[in-house]
């Protein structure tokens, strides 16, 4: 048991993919990397895993330096995205097989291996081969495969992004409750923001080869230090508006330079603002921050401005509307009684103080530092 | 199409079939009653389509010579020697071009491993005698015809198996890595059972390859050592060929592969299941 600590790590093949990466996981904490598809979050994996060998920097697992073992020496535990059973072997023999290659003997591998299928639901399965299981049951599996090898570090790549809602919920819940994962250092990651925000112990957002803001769920949400931070963490993601600022009435403002949408800045932000020396600014608008009203009622707040809906869709439990106001789109979050109709005029209060502000050139939050 | 045209096509077609089926078990069908013939019958100018005595004693009397017995033998040693040789070969070189193609010389070595395959054998058949006559153990023994048919034999089977091995998911391997396996260790536990059906499609090919090679068999060997192949041409004899002996002989010859077939078949068929469950 011990901590991950990567250091200037770096790989790439004809573009870097990952770029002088550093981070520390902590022996019991689970950190999940989360970001786009394709953003190097995988290679990551590999590289730690050792499939892959790094172009720069170190790895290691508590005092020893893993950075140039081979795989199979380096104590570590992954899953694959694709599972990665062996389709030849039973559920029995696949979860069995880190114990096989340490030479553990017969009657303890059987204890073991029953051990973890009845705290993974998966006893029943085990006389069958993977071809013949679901997906949810062939993750069990891959879990346990892991789960049995008692590694200093877990590895999991987007364990449960291929399986239905229903079944991802369930794992989700399972991997908060599993003792295994929450004592050694776990790396876990996703592009799904929702699994990054409910499981982490810390969130990394990765982006440009490394880790752009690394923090509390709470922390990387409400105050992202980056657009992309920011765009990547909501369902359905931020609004994004370019914009210039000007003075009216003595007050800031901003304009949109899309349309002519201008929407005044809140007081506490206006002083940081002010001093911003560029006039361009990029204004990011959480859906949920957007109060949609009919268009005769009456609303109150500094930013109330007339719209008209372009797409409302009824999800149940919330809706979401797209409304152009000005000739800037806004998507937002409705009760779920609401009803809009395509075309309808409707008024959208925006709660000012809570729109987030970045640096149209660098994309970085200027409210923070 | 109307629906009288399409009848008409089906029956077409089944005619078709039927003339083809006739095509090609004809031979069997003479080959089998020629082996039931006696000597006088088969010699006859206008041939009888069914023995007028049925004479199986014939398939005991080619064993009369009981070096017609040992060359049977033969054969089989050489045979199967021969696929053991091209499939330990060819298993490793084709992992070697499926996994790293850089290191092994990249395609255009595999395309020179299989180029070998395209040369006319028989112009080469001189050298190779030579070179085989300066083995300490000469031209005519097994070994001569093992190492020789590796020739046509290892590209084939370091194509298939290249190719099989292509097919077998990567990632297998890797998790068998970090389950903590030798990459040795990690192709015997994952790898190999995985191309296992592959490896005995192309096991057989190989064996019936070198069961039925006549051409160096015949110049290479042939005192010490001879294949079956090479007995069938000596019932022919300055003034007759004993037809129905060499009939019984060659339906003896053609019985190893079939029942290989038939005991390998349950593998292959089972490996093609095992194919489509994915990673």
């Amino acid at each position: 048991m011990a901590r991950l600590e990567i250091e200037g790590l770096c790989k790439g093949w004809d573009f870097p993919v990952i770029d002088r990466l550093d981070l520390t996981v902590e022996e019991g904490e689970f950190f999940v990397v989360v970001g786009p598809s394709g953003i190097g979050k995988t290679t990551l994996l590999r590289l730690v895993a050792g499939l892959e060998r790094p172009d720069a920097g170190t790895i290691r697992v508590g005092e020893r330096d893993i950075t140039a073992l081979p795989p199979y020496r380096r104590k570590v535990a992954m899953t694959f995205e694709s599972y990665a059973l062996y389709p030849h072997l039973s559920v029995f023999e696949n979860i069995a097989s880190p114990l096989r290659a340490r030479g553990m003997a017969k009657a303890k591998i059987e204890e073991t291996v029953i051990g973890v299928a009845k705290l993974l639901r998966i006893e029943q399965l085990l006389n069958r081969r993977p071809g013949e299981i679901s997906g949810g049951q062939k993750q069990r599996t891959a879990l346990g495969r892991t789960l049995v090898a008692e590694p200093d570090v877990f590895l999991l790549d987007e364990p449960i992004s291929h399986l239905d809602a229903k079944i991802r919920h369930e794992l989700r819940l399972q991997f908060h409750t599993l003792e295994e994962l929450r004592s050694v250092a776990t790396l876990y990651v996703t592009h799904d923001y929702a699994e990054a925000l409910s499981l982490g112990d810390r969130i990394g957002v990765m982006g440009n080869g490394g880790l752009l803001q690394v923090g509390t769920a709470r922390e990387i949400f409400q105050q992202p230090q980056h657009l992309f931070v920011a765009q990547h963490l909501g369902q359905p993601s931020i609004n994004v508006v370019e914009a210039s600022l000007s003075r009216a009435d003595g007050s800031l403002q901003f304009t949109a330079e899309a349309g002519s949408l201008a929407l005044p800045v809140a007081g506490p932000h206006s002083e940081t603002l002010a001093a911003h020396k560029a006039g361009r600014i990029t204004v990011g608008i959480r859906p949920q921050h957007v109060q949609v009203a009919k268009a005769g009622a009456e609303t109150n707040g500094a930013a109330v401005v007339e719209a008209k809906v372009e797409i409302f869709e009824a999800l149940g439990a919330t809706g979401i509307l797209m409304a152009e106001s000005g000739g800037v789109k806004l998507m937002a979050l409705t009760p779920p009684d609401a009803e809009f109709q395509h075309g309808e005029p409707v008024k959208l209060a925006l709660r000012n103080e809570a729109f987030l502000y970045f640096d149209a050139d660098s994309g970085r939050n200027v409210m923070i530092g | 199409m109307s629906r009288s045209n399409y009848g008409l096509v089906k029956y077409l077609f089944l005619a078709f079939m039927g003339l083809w089926l006739l095509i090609t078990l004809f031979p069997f069908y003479w080959q089998i009653i020629t082996a039931l013939k006696s000597a006088a019958e088969t010699n006859r100018t206008i041939p009888t389509f069914w023995p007028e005595v049925l004479h199986p004693e014939n398939f005991v009397a080619v064993f009369a010579e009981a070096s017609n017995f040992n060359a049977l033998v033969d054969s089989f040693i050489i045979a199967t020697g021969n696929t053991l040789a091209s499939l330990f070969l060819g298993t490793l070189a084709g992992y070697a071009f499926a996994r790293f193609p850089r290191q092994a010389g990249g395609e255009n070595m595999a395309f020179w491993v299989l180029s070998n395959r395209m040369f006319p054998p028989v112009a080469v058949v001189l050298p190779m005698f030579f070179l085989f006559d300066a083995t300490p153990w000469g031209t005519d023994s097994h070994i001569t015809l093992i190492i020789l048919y590796l020739v046509f034999n290892m590209p084939l089977a370091t194509w298939l198996m290249m190719v099989f091995f292509r097919d077998a998911p990567r990632e297998l391997e890797e998790a068998a890595y970090l389950d903590g396996y030798t990459p040795l260790r990690a192709f015997f536990k994952v790898t190999l059972p995985l191309v296992l059906p592959g490896m005995i499609s192309v096991a057989m090919l190989c064996w019936i390859f070198a069961w039925n090679e006549y051409l160096f068999a015949n110049l290479l060997v042939g005192t010490n050592v001879r294949t079956f192949t090479i007995v069938i041409p000596t019932f022919t004899h300055g003034s007759q060929t004993l037809w129905n002996l060499q009939m019984a002989f060659s339906l003896i010859a053609m019985l190893p592969p079939v029942i290989l077939f038939i005991l390998l078949r349950r593998y292959m068929v089972r490996g093609l299941s095992l194919g489509v469950v994915k990673g």
